[in-house]
């Protein structure tokens, strides 16, 4: 793999949680290397450890040890504060459930992580940079809605507004799609696609083989561990069918 | 088969309630206190209560005081009493003149022989009447309740002198009289239920009378006497002091107190900590209430799928309710229980002081009753109110419930969501950025979420009422200002003359010598002169003041001002007594001679019970007391010096700072005060720390995924406690701010009826708060708790996971 192109990796990263009797061995050791614009696909059984890894390389969790590089900064040894800086200007998130703020509107959900980001001087900036995001993943229509009056599936896309909104290097992404039905769930995949073709580098953890397909490289976690990994090349809408098909019998040879 | 059902659904809630209370264990536990601590000072307040009520009740079994007395200096009439006393055979039981020698404090000092040690009397009273022991009634009894005889050269002492200066006996009281010391051995101390509360300015030593008739000739002393009466059975004490204050000829010239009075004095100046501790206890009820009403609803919110479930399989409502209730009722009973033990133990402490100076209550079945009554009444009342609040169960619609999670039904949902959506539409975060964002969406959330975060401001509002209102009637009746509420205006010294041969002639030597002297300047002296009125039994004596008045300094008018010639000014109990307003007539009598006068003005005066009146003249002799007031020339000068130099060549000029004056009036009453205003501070902090910590860990519990989104977006744990933190603070000092205001206003009222309600000769308090204890001090401690209770609450947040804030 050249070296140059890898923007995230971790090494040995591992967590454990001690509240449980016996403690949770839940990541064991994760040695993962993403390449700048890479899409990552990560699958596994449930409970295999997929979103404490995302939590865990982005900070959120404190790993137990092992550590992770962003763009060539280590950052298993930065502190709150400094984590959460790389967390707001460097990488995105969007999550099974949408989460969102009830008091806010929607536009200003979206702007919330980039507001905080921006000098005073760079606030005009930030919000032209939202209102084209908007109007790109079509939802400019329901800016000033509240959360609760709008469909999940807007929702999602405003999730990845929010998410692009601080210009990351990285876009987390975990079971986006997992509350969505099928209609929502191409449409929001469409976005992904179409954020991953502007080079962003995005991680996205998934059940569903169909959404696993839009990426470049699949991993197979197991009880914490990378079982098995498969690239499958650059997703295009006349070859879905065929690279589906080959994933699910790729995975079906791993058990899932 | 009936009972077997209800003996399983008995466990069934019971069961409920166990897990429940384990599961949330930090906030049953803080809720257990909140009712501990009610429970607790409403149990010790009713038993400190009804102990002081039972240990006065002994005490006057025991020493039998009069229900009517007169003191008095000076010549008086006994043929004149004996007419009296036959004129009203009927309703006097029995009646007596005690003759007392009168000493100052500095007069008196002891001395141990076997070490040496010795000491003087200097801290103690205005007033130390040496007296023998009566016969009939009005005894001083030793502990036990015996009615001691002192042998001769034997004295007992008063149960508060022998406390405060450790007096045992086989010390040696010296007397400093006329002609060289007189020494007495102390065998022991006695009770005086008639002097026995501790704002009572007089003391009462028993000697043998052949000591009585030595130090009477010795000379020294004051001569005084109490002119006292029990009543017959059915023996009205207004109506006798009426009547012996309308008959004429009889000794006056001193203070009359009736039984009931004594009894008022004593709960006032021995029961105001335990009337406080009701008064806190009665305050952290209502915020123990609002704290359950919080919670609960809380937990109905939480909980409300398996409501909704256990609807939906056709549970009633009522049974619902119980389930929880149960849980409530327990703790209620918990906290009763414990606040109850616990009060025993305070009760115990907090009395012994009250059954040293009064005699130990004799324990009845009331003992038991008054605290369980009021114990039963606190936990009737939460377990009412929680009640009250289950009954939301039966507004829960199961549909709404297992679809939505919500305990609102359709139309108030509907009618949420277009509020939030208007909301929604009104605020908007683009104004901000930067991390002052972060205030931005505390600001935000307190505006969108305000009602989920009233229970805050509320109970520091209350708080702040609690503490501040005793350490304002603290304040003001410390303050140099308050002499006006004294009848009395502010100026730096104050000289009594009375009860003397010479009355006149002292005056005037004493009034020259000030006047001459150019430390002091505006000397002005006012004559004590009795006359009769009509009051509404009859007619009453009215001693008025008389003097030249261009101004008063500061005295308390509620109505009307100061006497102009053919005026008169009434104290508040006087108007009252004598039923005049401003503007109307009164007509006063002195011997045959009557003038009417027109009412000026009405006053506060809590001198003199209360009873007092001024006109405007010029009385310079006859008078039977003249009082002097001057004012220091320079700004520096010592009042305390200068009161003493005078004092030495004026002995009998009674010449003190007017200060001092009022702390030996009310020295007793503000320690008191004093300790109800410590207990108060010290409680109602704890209470405040205890719900702010309570609150939070509820709100930050529901405030989990918010924080958990804020912290994926890149917001740090420091800042998120700095938004708890913006969000707390803003409340609590808004909810401080606003009890500061009601303290100011409704605190001062509320002090002024009760002020108003015991007699005194208050009805209009103005505060006089230390500003920086009130508007500094205390806000910040109250600050301090809500900062204090955040760090608390917040301190697992840095290093939490905060993926678990968003996982399910
Ligand atoms: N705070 C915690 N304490 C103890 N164990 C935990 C904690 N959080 C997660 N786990 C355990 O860690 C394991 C991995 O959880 P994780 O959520 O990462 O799995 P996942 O692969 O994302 O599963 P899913 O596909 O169901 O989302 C699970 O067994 C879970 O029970
Ligand atoms: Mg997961």
């Amino acid at each position: 793999m050249d070296q140059a192109a890898v923007t995230l990796e971790s090494h040995e990263l591992s967590k454990t949680y001690f509240s449980t009797e016996p403690p949770t061995e839940v990541l064991r050791g994760i040695d993962l290397s993403v390449r700048a614009g890479e899409f990552l696909v990560v699958m596994g059984t449930s409970g295999s450890g997929k979103s404490t890894l995302l939590y865990s390389i982005s900070g959120m969790d404190r790993p137990t040890s092992g550590n992770v590089t962003l763009e060539g900064r280590e950052l298993t040894s930065l502190g709150d504060t400094e984590m959460s800086k790389v967390r707001l200007t460097r990488m995105g998130f969007v999550f099974q459930q949408p989460h969102f703020l009830g008091n806010l509107e929607v536009r200003d959900n979206i702007l919330l992580p980039a507001l905080r980001a921006a000098p005073k001087q760079g606030r005009e900036a930030a919000i032209s940079r939202v209102d084209a995001l908007m109007e790109r993943f079509g939802i400019t229509h329901i800016r000033s809605h509240g959360i609760t009056q709008v469909s999940g599936g807007q929702l999602q896309r405003a999730s990845i507004c929010r998410a692009l909104a601080g210009e990351p290097s990285v876009l987390f992404a975990d079971e986006p799609t997992g509350a969505l039905n099928s209609s929502m769930t191409a449409e929001v995949m469409d976005a992904f696609t179409d954020v991953h073709r502007d080079g962003t580098t995005i991680v996205m953890v998934t059940h569903d083989p169909g959404v696993a397909a839009r990426g470049e490289r699949v991993i197979y976690l197991r009880d914490g561990t990378v079982e098995a990994a498969r690239e499958i090349g650059r997703w295009e809408p006349d070859t879905a069918r065929r690279r589906e098909d080959d994933l699910l019998a790729w995975l079906r040879d791993l058990g899932f | 088969m009936r009972s077997i059902a209800v003996e399983n659904e008995e466990r069934l809630y019971l069961r409920y309630a166990y897990n429940d209370l384990v599961k949330n264990k930090g906030i049953n536990a803080a809720l257990v206190v909140t009712l501990v601590l009610s429970a607790f000072l409403m149990a010790t307040g009713s038993m400190v209560l009804e102990r002081l009520a039972g240990s006065i009740s002994r005490l006057s079994e025991q020493g039998k005081p009069p229900d009517f007395l007169q003191m008095h200096k000076g010549e008086y009439d006994p043929a004149a009493l004996t007419r009296f006393a036959a004129d009203h055979e009927s309703e006097i039981d029995a009646w007596l003149v005690e003759e007392m020698l009168g000493y100052d404090s500095a007069s008196l000092s002891w001395s141990r022989p076997d070490t040496g040690e010795n000491g003087d009397l200097a801290a103690s009273r205005i007033d130390n009447l040496f007296v023998t022991q009566n016969t009939e009634f009005d005894f001083l009894v030793d502990r036990t309740g015996t009615v001691v005889e002192p042998a001769a050269g034997e004295v007992y002492v008063p149960v508060l002198y022998q406390q405060r200066y450790g007096l045992t006996p086989g010390d040696v009281l010296t007397i400093r009289t006329g002609s060289g010391p007189y020494e007495l051995e102390v065998r022991g101390e006695v009770k005086d239920a008639q002097m026995a509360a501790s704002l009572s300015p007089s003391s009462r030593f028993l000697i043998h009378p052949e000591d009585f008739e030595a130090l009477g000739r010795a000379g020294g002393a004051t001569p005084e006497i109490i002119v006292e009466y029990r009543l017959a059975a059915d023996g009205d004490a207004n109506a006798l002091q009426t009547a012996y204050e309308g008959a004429g000829g009889l000794p006056t010239n001193g203070q009359p107190v009736t039984g009931p009075q004594l009894r008022i004095i004593s709960m006032i100046s021995d029961g105001l900590v335990a009337f406080a501790l009701v008064f806190v206890s009665l305050v952290l009820i209502v915020i123990a209430l609002l704290n359950l009403r919080f919670v609960i609803r809380g937990t109905l919110e939480d909980e409300v799928h398996e409501i909704g479930a256990m609807k939906a399989i056709g549970i009633p409502d009522r049974e619902i309710s119980r389930l929880y209730l149960t849980k409530y009722s327990i703790l209620a009973l918990v906290g009763c229980v414990v606040g109850g033990l616990l009060a025993i133990v305070a009760a115990n402490v907090l009395t012994h002081g009250i059954q040293t100076s009064y005699a130990p209550a004799p324990v009845d079945v009331w003992t038991f009753l008054v605290p369980l009554i009021a114990l039963a009444a606190v936990y009737v009342i939460v377990v009412g109110i929680c009640r009250g609040v289950l009954r939301g169960v039966r507004r829960i619609e199961v549909v709404n419930a297992l679809v939505h999670g919500s305990t609102l039904d359709e139309k108030q949902a509907a009618r949420r969501t277009r509020r939030q959506a208007r909301w929604v539409r009104r605020t908007g975060l683009v104004s901000s950025s930067g991390a002052g964002i972060n205030r931005r969406l505390a600001v935000l959330d307190l505006r969108a979420e305000g009602r989920a975060w009233v229970l805050l401001p509320v109970v520091f509002g209350l708080t702040a009422v609690l503490i501040t209102l005793p350490a304002n009637m603290v304040s003001t009746f410390e303050s140099p200002r308050f002499v006006t509420y004294m009848g009395v205006p502010e100026r730096d010294l104050r000289a009594d003359v009375q009860f003397q041969e010479d009355v006149d002639g002292v005056k005037d030597r004493l009034v020259t010598a000030m006047e001459d002297d150019d430390r002091l300047t505006d000397v002005r002296s006012y004559a004590s002169v009795d006359y009769t009125a009509d009051s509404e039994d009859g007619p009453a004596r009215l001693r008025v003041e008389v003097g030249n008045r261009p101004d008063d300094g500061g005295i308390r008018f509620s109505q009307g001002g100061l006497p102009r010639d053919g005026q008169i000014a009434l104290s508040v109990l006087n108007a009252d007594r004598f039923r005049v307003g401003v503007g109307d007539d009164l007509t006063i009598h002195d011997g045959d001679q009557s003038i009417t006068v027109q009412v000026s003005g009405i006053y506060q005066d809590i001198t003199s019970g209360g009873q007092t009146a001024k006109m405007s003249g010029d009385v310079t002799e006859g008078a039977a007391a003249y009082t002097v007031f001057a004012d220091l020339a320079g700004d520096g000068a010592d009042p305390g010096g200068i009161a003493d130099e005078y004092d030495e060549q004026f002995p009998t000029g009674g010449v003190k700072p007017t200060q001092e004056y009022v702390r030996e009036t009310l020295g007793v009453l503000i320690d008191s005060m004093r300790a109800a205003a410590w207990v108060a501070l010290v409680f109602g902090l704890g209470v405040v720390v205890l719900i702010t910590s309570l609150f939070l860990k509820l709100r930050l519990a529901r405030d989990r995924s918010n924080m958990g989104v804020l912290s994926a977006i890149g917001f740090s744990a420091k800042e998120l406690v700095g938004q708890v933190r913006t969000k707390t603070l803003l409340v609590v000092a808004a909810g401080t701010a606003a009890g500061l205001v009601l303290a100011a206003t409704a605190g001062q009222s509320l002090a002024s009826a009760a002020l108003t309600a015991v007699q005194l000769g208050i009805t209009d308090l103005t505060f006089i708060p230390n500003p920086w204890l009130v508007y500094v001090l205390y806000p910040l401690l109250l600050l301090g708790a809500g900062y204090f209770g955040v760090a608390v609450l917040t301190a697992g947040v840095r290093r939490a996971d905060k993926s678990e804030w968003i996982r399910r």
